[in-house]
């Protein structure tokens, strides 16, 4: 990807934090708003995309630490996998932090109301698992293919875009 | 009124996929599909599926587009170097 | 010509079955009776204590389809890394 112009990454600059803190929303809140950890960990892996747009792959390549999303990749499967393991006393995924008081313990009121933030079991838990776990996998999809066109482009000439 | 609005999203949305299919330039294609994409998700948040819209709005118009570009620039990085590497 | 038979033919079958199936489908906002939906409408907020009851399904009653999610999306970066490995034979 060539960077591209101004105009591209000053916006570039003050949306893409925007977009950031939405995708963290959107995971945070699975359990009360529409969303949850897939969703919002597309939203944070988009960000990734509009970077590598705007700046192109030269200032990308080494902002991007792979091994951390490997990282997040590995911690996020092994944290969902093990919050159903723990509950393997009843059964798989079973919810056994629900109502119970403490770490999102607390009841919610029955019928149409605006929600507790701190309640919902292992669901918020595995929310946010799933979530890491899409930011590192997507995220690592966009790198490593990028990484592996330019192999294929090392032969030819500079990157020269036709605005800069 | 929602029907017509229904209807309005549906026609470009088939509008769009011809695009998709005509362009005998990829790139226009891409984006055609990532026009297609972001009314498929209107279309889900009218039919009353944030959830599915949201998803689709991300994946859909956001990383899948940027991976068919990155594809379409590794096909035309082979061709200029002949194939022959790797 | 007898392509556009055959091509005429083809699509009388395909269109008669997604008319028939269409035109047998229920109203939209009026799924038909379902047992299920009723026991999550009801019951999911007072046993798991979430608000978003498509969550609690996805990730809580149906938590195994969300674990196959997860490993498929795991398999997808595994194969990405295998296809684009650097180096190679070259």
């Amino acid at each position: 990807m060539y960077s591209l112009s101004v105009i591209v990454r000053t916006i570039c600059d003050v949306f893409a934090w925007f977009l950031a803190v939405f995708g963290v929303y959107v995971i945070i809140h699975g359990h009360l708003t529409p969303g949850g950890g897939f969703q919002g960990g597309a939203v944070v892996a988009t960000l990734f995309a509009f970077l590598l747009v705007a700046y192109g792959g030269k200032k990308f390549i080494p902002f991007y630490k792979s091994s951390l999303f490997s990282w997040f990749e590995t911690v996020g499967l092994l944290l969902f996998i093990g919050t159903g393991l723990v509950g393997l006393g009843t059964t798989f995924f079973y919810n056994f932090l629900a109502g119970q008081g403490g770490l999102f313990g607390s009841t919610v009121p029955i019928g149409p109301n605006s929600g507790v933030l701190n309640s919902s079991g292992t669901i918020a838990l595995m929310n946010m698992a799933v979530g890491v776990e899409v930011i590192g996998g997507l995220s690592l999809i966009l790198y490593y293919m990028f990484k592996g066109i330019r192999l294929y482009e090392e032969s030819g000439s500079e990157e020269t875009g036709h605005d800069r | 009124m929602n029907g017509v609005f229904h209807f309005f999203i549906l026609a470009l949305i088939t509008v769009s996929a011809f695009f998709a299919i005509w362009f005998k330039d990829l790139l226009s294609s891409v984006v055609s599909l990532a026009v297609f994409s972001l009314l498929l998700s209107l279309e889900f948040y009218v039919l009353q599926a944030p959830d599915v819209a949201i998803a689709e709005a991300g994946i859909g118009a956001g990383l899948t587009t940027a991976i068919y570009v990155i594809a379409l620039r590794g096909c035309k990085a082979l061709k200029k170097s002949g194939g022959e590497r790797r | 010509m007898k392509r556009q038979v055959l091509f005429l033919v083809a699509l009388i079958i395909v269109v008669g079955t997604l008319w028939g199936g269409l035109s047998r489908i229920h109203q939209f906002g009026d799924p038909g009776a379902a047992p299920m939906d009723d026991y999550y409408l009801h019951n999911a907020q007072a046993e798991r204590s979430a608000n978003n009851i498509v969550t609690s399904i996805v990730f809580d009653y149906r938590g195994f389809d969300t674990l196959g999610e997860a490993a498929v999306l795991f398999t997808a970066v595994c194969s990405v890394l295998v296809v684009f490995r650097k180096g190679g034979h070259n």
